[in-house]
């Protein structure tokens, strides 16, 4: 079994919107050269110019802060926001629900000492456990330190896995278990990089994908479940996407810790463990909608050829095989875990293993916003046939 | 044009990857976009075409109210698949632009045939097939 090898600093550079509590946080004493800003640092101009250099914005103070001001990109940054204590959940819904609850996902997270108000929001805006930081100071300067103390360490984090050379089971069971464990959020995308370039790739596949699941869901009858299943869904970021009233998610991943707090995430979803052998645990033509975000590219051919036979065998006939996977080779490097294969050849594997049996839906190309150039790809099929049962 | 207005590739291999998957994109647009506008265009093809498929979504609206209004008709609306194309084809209005009026037309064919290979297998089949309109549509689709 191979182990931790090692851990890698990322440069963290928050934040801290204090707003009216500027001097009581630039009081506590943060550690270190943080940029504290008060409610006068605001300004689109000056905003837009310390966003640019932010990793995290950390919000002390909401009442105060302009969320519509932010513009598309300035979303990108992950937000850590402090509820304030002093109004009512409804109050604080009202005010905040529009401009702020409902933008905030996966890569933001609510700070809060109230878990009665994380309950009330969370139940509504479907933020997922990974997304609650528990504080224990009311006191913005106190809760500052506290905020800044979690993300100093979060950001401490390992990201070498599976011994000497590249075994790709081992290697995502491995950092997957230690980081569902340690740092959640982390484990989504790439781990080398800070959340702020997570957030700004997972907005980018967001607007490939979800058009694809909607044209897979299509019109349904309303008591007609959509069936999903996203082969290695890690915590589970993409069921936020679908609504729990009509369509059943289902996740499978190699890694158990992954898969228990994809449970967490999700309570109302369904994650099952995924064996070293690739098989899944389905009948045939089980699913509507079968996909992988950034998931194949990690395995060898041999590998790949089993779960895409796997994916065609649960999947209805009429029904979608959808894939976002990097097709384009990055700078190689010690620690990279990518398997090079260009869109040709993946495009064969996938007819070859499905005897051709499927149409090609449609075709994007995706570049990311630090990328130069065009890296990933999506691939979106139908599977031809007659369903075998009604 | 300064000179360093200019790319300078590093990765060939990356490149190549890069030009594969915008050429590759490329072609599903053209062939998305040429097929749209033969099935819109004016030729008799196309027109046949797309009046071949309007005949499979009445064929399909007809066969649906049919089997909706026949004794079967609660076994049939047991099945989640049916109740789908009753919502697709019986209960959605229609109001699209021509591009997805096409996609429309396209899925109500697959849908059509789709739904009488369902029926006429066992083990309602011959009970089907005793109707001439049933044979006329596998006559005529399948």
């Amino acid at each position: 079994m191979g182990r931790v090898l090692a851990s890698h600093k990322i440069d963290v550079r928050p934040v801290f919107y204090a707003g009216r509590y500027a001097n009581r946080v630039r009081d506590a004493g943060l550690p270190g050269d943080y940029t504290v800003l008060d409610e006068w640092k605001v300004m689109p101009l000056a905003l837009a110019g310390v966003l640019d250099e932010a990793t995290v914005l950390v919000v002390l103070d909401m009442l105060s802060f302009p969320f519509e001001a932010l513009d598309g990109n300035q979303w990108d940054v992950p937000l850590v926001v402090l509820l304030p204590t002093q109004l009512e959940p409804e109050v604080l819904d009202g005010m905040f629900g529009s401009p702020l609850f409902s933008r905030l996902g996966f890569f933001d997270r609510v700070a809060t000492t109230d878990a009665r108000l994380w309950d009330h929001l969370s139940r509504k805006y479907r933020w997922t456990a990974s997304q609650y930081l528990w504080v224990e100071a009311v006191e913005p300067g106190a809760a500052a330190l506290e905020i800044q103390s979690r993300l100093e360490k979060e950001d401490e984090v390992p990201t070498l896995f599976g011994g000497e050379g590249y075994e790709a089971i081992r290697y995502w069971k491995e950092r997957g278990d230690a980081l569902a464990r340690t740092v959640p959020h982390r484990a989504i995308c790439s781990v080398h990089h800070d959340l702020g370039f997570n957030k700004a790739m997972h907005r980018r596949q967001a607007a490939a994908l979800e058009p694809q699941f909607a044209a897979a869901r299509g019109v349904r009858a309303d008591d007609v479940p959509f069936d999903v299943l996203e082969v290695g869904t890690g915590i589970g970021r993409w069921a936020a996407t679908f609504d729990p009233l009509t369509d059943r998610f289902t996740g499978l991943d190699v890694s158990e810790g992954m898969v228990d707090a994809a449970r967490t995430n999700f309570p109302e979803a369904s994650f099952e463990h995924l064996g070293d052998d690739l098989l899944f645990p389905y009948e045939d033509e089980s699913f509507d909608l079968v996909f992988t975000a950034t998931v194949l590219h990690h395995n060898s051919t041999s590998a790949k050829r089993t779960l895409l036979s796997e994916m065609w065998r649960v999947t209805k006939p009429g029904g979608r095989l959808t894939f976002l996977e990097d097709f384009v080779a990055g700078a190689q490097s010690e620690s990279s875990t990518v398997y090079p294969m260009s869109v040709l050849d993946f495009v064969d594997l996938v007819l070859e293993t499905a005897a051709g049996r499927v149409t090609l839906e449609h075709v994007e190309s995706i570049r990311y916003p630090q990328d130069d150039l065009a890296r990933a790809g999506l691939i979106s099929l139908a599977k031809l046939g007659t369903p075998r049962k009604w | 044009m300064p000179e360093d207005d200019f790319y300078t590739p590093t990765d060939v291999d990356a490149l190549r990857m890069e030009n594969e998957l915008l050429a590759f994109e490329v072609s599903f647009l053209k062939a998305r976009l040429s097929g749209t506008g033969k099935l819109l265009g004016s030729s008799h093809n196309s027109l046949s075409r797309v009046s071949h498929m309007e005949e499979a979504e009445q064929d399909m609206i007809l066969l649906l109210r049919r089997l909706g209004s026949s004794p079967l008709a609660p076994l049939l609306r047991w099945r989640g698949n049916f109740r789908t194309l009753e919502e697709r084809y019986l209960n959605t209005p229609e109001g699209q632009g021509s591009a997805e009026r096409v996609a429309h037309l396209e899925a109500a064919e697959k849908d059509l045939v789709l739904l009488l290979q369902r029926l006429v297998r066992p083990p309602f089949g011959p009970l089907f097939r005793r109707r001439k309109s049933i044979r006329t549509l596998e006559e005529r689709y399948l």
